[in-house]
């Protein structure tokens, strides 16, 4: 997104082209099975994506800027449809929900999040919880034992946990 | 169109995006709708001696609390603009000339007699001012409102509040180039209702107004 702002187009494209497979997962999920119209909803979202991109604070994370967009253009279509369907507000992490985190777009986020762990424990939270190592695995890996890992990790989740909810408020 | 069509035109028109270009938006709407504000303060009521106004403190109370309402709207509409942004401190800043001016009416009433009270209090158009502040606050709206929908309000509501309250206060400090009462205790009585009004109008009015 950065890189699209600053516009290079081939990162700007790459983003959109990441999004989109987000924002059918997330559509999907919501507009029911075989829905004629979730191509042209990711369609007018990406377009939106597009067209307000000077509207993301770059000193913000991504995800949320792109969550109430996606939320916003979902309503939208419910209120023109004529479905009177509540649209709860979730956290901003369904719109990934349907995807591997490990993909570009929440890549900046997450990184910024584990930047205020202490680089050991961060390390301990990317191979637990990212790249799903098991607790020996990453025991080895650290020269730490299992339990210490146990505790550590659980630490940095409650610390994340909190940074986040401090963060949207 | 295909899904990667779309996305190889819109790529294609990639042009670089300047930072800041949310504010300078929304500035220019407070420029411009400010100027039709003045237009309707000295085109409608009669004439007024600016210069001699100046010199008092109470015109620069007056100027000043509608104008640092207006930076807290201000702020507050640069958020409600930009999706799933956090508030941060606007609402702070927003609520800040309101506890000011508040405290200077007290003092007033501490410093004043009880029986000059009441006309401190409604001085001479009590009834006026909020009227006033509410039609002086239409054109800046309208600027406001046009620039809002090129950005990208997703809680119409609070767009709109936030709207009203930045129209309020540009108005009120427009309208208070004009007006005439020296008392805090009656800006922060009648301009405040003036302004709030504006900012309950906005929020009114954002969910039909400021959609895209």
């Amino acid at each position: 997104m950065l890189r699209g702002l600053a516009g290079e187009a081939k990162a700007h494209g790459e983003m959109l082209t990441a999004m989109s497979r987000y924002l059918r997962g997330y559509f999907g999920k919501r507009l029911g099975p075989g829905a004629a119209d979730l191509e042209d909803l990711v369609q007018d979202t990406l377009l939106a994506i597009h067209l307000k991109r000077e509207t993301y604070d770059t000193a913000q994370p991504f995800t949320p800027w792109a969550y109430m967009l996606a939320r916003y253009k979902l309503l939208d279509h419910f209120r023109r449809t004529g479905a009177h369907r509540a649209v709860p507000l979730e956290d901003a992490g369904e719109l990934l929900a349907s995807d591997n985190p490990e993909e570009g777009a929440v890549r900046r986020d997450l990184n910024r999040l584990l930047s205020a762990l202490p680089p050991r424990q961060s390390q301990l939270m990317q191979d637990v919880k990212i790249t799903g190592l098991s607790m020996e695995e990453a025991a080895a890996k650290s020269g730490m034992s299992v339990s210490a890992v146990k505790v550590s990790v659980h630490r940095g989740l409650k610390t994340l946990a909190k940074r986040v909810r401090d963060e949207d408020r | 169109m295909k899904t990667d069509e779309l996305i190889a035109v819109l790529s294609a028109g990639a042009a670089p995006v300047a930072p800041g270009v949310v504010r300078r938006r929304l500035l220019l709407a407070c420029l411009i709708g400010g100027l039709g504000a003045a237009a309707l303060v000295f085109g409608l009521l009669p004439y007024r001696d600016l210069i001699t106004a100046a010199a008092t403190w109470s015109f620069w109370m007056k100027v000043g609390y509608g104008a640092l309402l207006g930076v807290g709207g201000f702020l507050l509409a640069d958020r409600a603009a930009r999706p799933g942004a956090p508030l941060g401190a606007a609402p702070y800043i927003a609520a800040a000339p309101v506890a000011l001016i508040v405290a200077m009416a007290v003092y007033d009433l501490v410093k004043l007699p009880v029986s000059a009270w009441h006309g401190a209090w409604m001085g001479q158009s009590a009834g006026f001012c909020p009227i006033a502040v509410l039609v002086t606050a239409v054109p800046v709206f309208i600027a406001v409102a046009v620039a809002m929908r090129r950005l990208a309000p997703t809680r119409l509501r609070f767009a709109g509040a936030a709207a009203g309250l930045l129209a309020g206060g540009v108005g009120a400090a427009v309208y208070a180039l004009w007006c005439r009462e020296p008392s805090a205790m009656f800006v922060a009585s009648w301009y405040t209702l003036g302004i709030a009004a504006c900012a309950g109008i906005g929020a009114l009015l954002g969910p039909r107004v400021l959609r895209w």
